[in-house]
């Protein structure tokens, strides 16, 4: 466990006893990431900050249930944001979605920041060479899964792909994901 | 039945599991088999959650707005750290301890200026304990709210509508919560201005083309409030939600300006 898990589980720990200086501190660490997150799965700003508020407010009522023994802080906090904002996803019409990730990108509408720590930044470049390391067709399986809630029949269906070789795809992407992140540990 | 021994086979349905991409027939094959509890499956899955939690992070960070983060910080503003955070019971009795000892040993100084100093000490005391029973009441209620704002927030199939500011409060936000299967919701408003004691906001949602009072509220010093909603008709009859600063108690239709509206 690195220094910064230690911090994140002190933070937890604390945020449990209702301690608002942890809290804040969480959030300054982890609010960047987790809005990334939610801004990528919906593509809509305002949206996304109204979900990291949903997460958040389950943060603050819920820590003490969060378990160490099943993810990190980072892990549990994200993983709230992304079943948020699927369930969000699956609610809203997919065409018209579509159209707004492009006029998204093109307007530039998600400014980046710099996360405060470092091996964050490390972290992140480790991860995008990872998935460069995958075949176009492999990253896009996973990431179809990933930020779009797809099951692997809804993602032949997207692709107009066999079921099949959606299912290898997604297998061989992630174990290939798993090795390139372990050969840079 | 017999639980399946773990397998290559569900170490390749683990990292699709993980992922929440299984299916039909698979996932029921692997669901069964998790029931069974399979300790090697548990470890391979939180190593494939690590996996996933990377991904997850490695997305470009973006910074909350002021307003977002003001707000999310509000949730925890005025809560006391553990230390604070001692019964009221036990401040009480120190003070009260505290305040014999003061006296106990006034008596044995007999001198009149210590009295009278401790006599101050006292009231300070009496007044700090005073104080800090306010907070742990308001940590209470602050908890209760919260707890119950996440059973609404938080349940299967609830919808959230968006109100936003206008007229003399274009940065005030509201956001409603509507559990379409109790048929109740939970609305929070934000930056609204506070108002003056004759007038008070009214929530209203427009049902078959008529306005129904939702409630009244005022603002809190932190800039929220939040109102529960019982009773509500079909979520599909909701056409929109509104706020209408009225006179103090509320009014039958709304009559006065509109501040935040779906």
């Amino acid at each position: 466990m690195d220094e910064t898990e230690k911090e994140d589980l002190q933070l937890m720990s604390r945020v449990a006893t209702r301690d608002g200086v942890a809290f804040t501190r969480l959030f300054e660490l982890h609010a960047p990431v987790t809005l990334g997150l939610l801004s990528r799965i919906l593509a809509r700003r305002m949206e996304a900050e109204e979900v990291l508020q949903e997460v958040f407010l389950q943060v603050w009522t819920q820590a003490d249930r969060y378990d160490a023994e099943r993810s990190t802080p980072r892990g549990w906090i994200l993983m709230l944001a992304r079943s948020r904002a699927l369930d969000r996803l699956r609610r809203r019409d997919a065409s018209r979605r579509r159209e707004e990730i492009v006029v998204g990108e093109q307007a530039g509408t998600v400014p980046p920041v710099g996360t405060e720590r470092i091996e964050g930044a490390e972290r992140q470049h480790q991860v995008d060479s990872a998935l460069k390391a995958l075949s176009a067709e492999q990253r896009r399986c996973i990431e179809l899964a990933f930020f779009e809630g797809l099951t692997h029949t809804q993602i032949a269906e997207r692709l107009e792909a066999p079921l099949g070789t959606v299912k290898s795809r997604i297998l061989l992407g992630m174990n290939k994901l798993r090795q390139a992140l372990s050969a840079q540990l | 039945m017999i639980d399946a021994p773990h397998s290559t086979r569900f170490e390749e349905l683990l990292p699709v599991y993980a992922l929440g991409a299984l299916d039909a027939d698979d996932l029921r094959e692997m669901e069964e088999h998790w029931a069974g509890g399979c300790g090697e499956c548990r470890r391979q899955l939180e190593l494939w959650n690590r996996d996933l939690e990377a991904l997850a992070a490695a997305v470009t960070p973006v910074a909350p707005s002021e307003t977002t983060r003001a707000r999310i910080l509000r949730f925890a503003a005025g809560a006391a750290p553990s230390p604070r955070r001692l019964p009221w019971w036990i401040s009480l009795a120190a003070a009260a301890l505290l305040a014999v000892a003061v006296w106990g040993v006034a008596g044995q100084l007999r001198m009149r200026g210590d009295i009278e100093r401790l006599k101050t000490e006292r009231n300070s005391l009496a007044r700090q304990v005073e104080r800090l029973d306010r907070e742990v009441t308001q940590a209470r209620t602050e908890a209760q709210r919260a707890s119950q704002a996440l059973q609404v927030v938080a349940a299967p199939g609830v919808q959230s509508v968006t109100l936003a500011g206008m007229g003399p409060a274009p940065q005030a936000a509201g956001h409603t919560y509507v559990n379409p299967l109790r048929h109740d919701a939970l609305f929070f408003a934000f930056d609204l201005p506070a108002l003056p004691q004759n007038k008070t906001y009214q929530l209203w949602y427009i049902a078959g083309g008529k306005a129904v009072s939702a409630g009244t509220f005022a603002m809190d010093p932190r800039g929220m409030a939040s109102v529960k909603v019982e009773q509500l008709p079909a979520l599909a009859s909701i056409q929109k939600w509104a706020v209408t600063i009225e006179p103090a108690g509320g009014v039958p239709q709304p009559t006065g300006l509109m501040v935040l509206k779906s």
